[in-house]
């Protein structure tokens, strides 16, 4: 049975439309929705993980409907949203004991033992939660999430707000999930992570997936080399013989070609011709980033929808 | 049923870890009790400890009561309302482990403030008429910690949840038979004193102390309680898909 299936899962704010017509299948791999703030992420997770009704479209986990079997699903699902809500006035083991007993598990004490073991927590696990790093907060909350060793697992940013370090860390225990059998759908921004951990990666962008698809796959299907020029003054996009314009992120304009030493020259003299000064030039092999940059065209936030709005109304959620 | 407990669990011993706010609930109860009770001098009745005694433990359970409800209003912020929605535990185990939470602190406090009373010369009773009192109690804090809930699923932030909080509790304190019999009460305040729901509880408490048996306020409040409840499930039901 596939863990995650969305068809045409839809939802509106009001008129603004925050999630459209998604459709995807997720199953026994580490999935990432991958988009800037307000892209429609969240909205999406929360849907999934039953907190918020879709306005069209059905979704379900492990064969239950979102919407009509909601108590099934939750059976199935663990969820760890963005704000690092952990009880700082508790231990470590505390925090996931209460919640083993919340999902019922036989044995609430040895599962939390378990857990705080496989997040390496257990050495720190009486000491009170205030005086744990960010780092390890998110990984006390891995260790509830999968205190009930849940079928899917769903990450709303787990490395937000964390240091490299940490953020390894992070990825390296969602990995070690994903090889007992978890499926994880989590959400980023950080397209580096997802290309280095994730299985497979979805690329959104004001509610609908623009590309989907294996890293590696997403990343050939742009030519052998990205050219990243730092230039200023008035920008117009251009091809150049076999030379394709990727899209431009700030002051910064990628294009890609087979050949990058090639271009290289050809593409600083197109761009001092047509009057903007170049100061730099870098050549790379492809990222998400790029990937991201040829399909939604630029990586702006969307100004009409901006992350302080849509977090009052998820709070309102009506 | 056991969801409940456990969400109970959780903020009682965050409560008892919290030092400082064990304390501060309780020291305008106290102080009302110490330097109203002891030092007012009314013309109404030879013992004003005994008289005002009740008042102050509904004020002690209706400040706590209310207080309460930030606990929801916090939960709601920093993102741990969202986490216990995706459990599967019965959602509304939330509500109500809030609700028994709140009502077990007033109890705890409310206690302390019969012990400060006693000590500084109010009337002992028996057993049974203790008995009643918290029955009555616990009733009143089941109202008010509901309703407390219920308003902070509405409210989003400390500042307007405070003051919510301030315009609900000074005038239905000061508009109740705490402080002053129906008799010496202008009529105005007179009418609204008698169906204020702080008044059922202390009235009642006062006839427990003249050993009677108060079933009509118990009934009132009981009902009451009940209304509150299930509007609260209602919003809450509402306000989580």
């Amino acid at each position: 049975m596939t863990a995650i299936e969305t068809h045409d899962l839809t939802k509106y704010y009001g008129d603004l439309c925050a999630v459209d017509h998604l459709s995807l299948s997720v199953d026994n791999e580490i999935f990432a929705l991958l988009g800037p703030n307000g892209s429609g992420k969240t909205t999406t997770v929360l849907m999934l993980t039953t907190l918020l009704r879709p306005t069209e479209g059905t979704a379900t986990v492990c064969g239950y409907d979102c919407a009509t079997e909601g108590d099934m699903v939750r059976k199935k699902l663990s969820y760890v949203p963005q704000d690092m809500a952990v009880d700082i006035r508790l231990t470590g083991r505390e925090n996931v004991v209460f919640f083993a007993k919340l999902y019922g598990v036989a044995d609430p004490r040895a599962q939390a033992d378990e857990a705080l073991a496989i997040m390496e927590l257990a050495d720190r696990a009486d000491d009170l939660v205030k005086t744990y790093s960010g780092g390890m907060r998110r990984r006390l909350e891995l260790a509830q999430a999968l205190v009930h060793e849940p079928a899917v697992l769903f990450l709303d940013e787990p490395t937000l707000g964390l240091d490299v370090a940490a953020r390894k860390k992070i990825w390296e225990h969602i990995r070690k999930l994903r090889s007992r059998g978890m499926t994880v759908f989590v959400t980023t921004h950080y397209m580096d992570e997802a290309d280095r951990f994730c299985d497979r990666v979805a690329i959104i962008s004001r509610g609908s997936i623009m590309a989907i698809g294996k890293p590696k796959t997403l990343k050939a299907q742009l030519m052998k080399d990205v050219i990243t020029a730092t230039i200023s003054g008035e920008f117009i996009p251009f091809e150049l013989g076999s030379i394709r314009f990727l899209g431009r992120k700030e002051d910064d304009v990628s294009f890609t070609a087979e050949n990058g030493r090639e271009a290289l020259p050809l593409i600083a003299e197109a761009l001092v011709a047509r009057g903007m000064k170049v100061h730099s030039l870098s050549l790379h092999e492809p990222t998400l980033d790029d990937v991201f940059l040829n399909v939604v065209g630029s990586s702006d936030e969307p100004r009409s929808f901006n992350d302080q709005q849509f977090r009052v109304m998820l709070r309102r959620r009506k | 049923m056991k969801g409940i407990w456990h969400y109970m669990e959780r903020d009682l011993v965050k409560w008892a870890r919290g030092r400082v706010a064990v304390i501060t609930l309780l020291v305008m109860p106290a102080a009302w009790l110490i330097f109203v009770g002891l030092a007012l001098p009314v013309r109404f009745t030879g013992n004003y400890l005994d008289f005002i005694t009740p008042g102050i433990l509904v004020m002690t359970m209706l400040a706590s009561s209310l207080q309460g409800g930030s606990l929801l209003m916090f939960d709601k912020i920093l993102g741990f309302l969202n986490k216990f929605l995706a459990l599967p535990s019965p959602r509304e185990n939330i509500l109500f482990g809030k609700i028994l939470f709140i009502t077990i602190r007033g109890v705890i406090q409310a206690t302390v403030i019969l012990l400060i009373a006693i000590l500084i010369g109010a009337t002992i009773l028996s057993p049974l008429q203790y008995g009643m009192i918290y029955v009555i109690l616990i009733l009143f804090g089941i109202l008010f910690s509901g309703l407390a809930t219920t308003l902070a699923l509405y409210i989003d932030d400390h500042d307007s949840y405070a003051a919510v909080n301030t315009l609900i509790s000074m005038p239905l304190f000061f508009m109740s038979s705490a402080l002053m019999p129906y008799s010496v009460m202008p009529s105005w305040m007179r009418s609204i004193a008698m169906v204020n729901p702080l008044s059922f509880a202390i009235d009642a408490i006062r006839s427990v102390g003249l050993g009677e048996v108060p079933l009509m306020q118990m009934g009132l409040l009981f009902v009451t309680g009940g209304l509150v409840l299930i509007v609260c499930v209602q919003v809450f039901r509402n306000m989580t898909v």
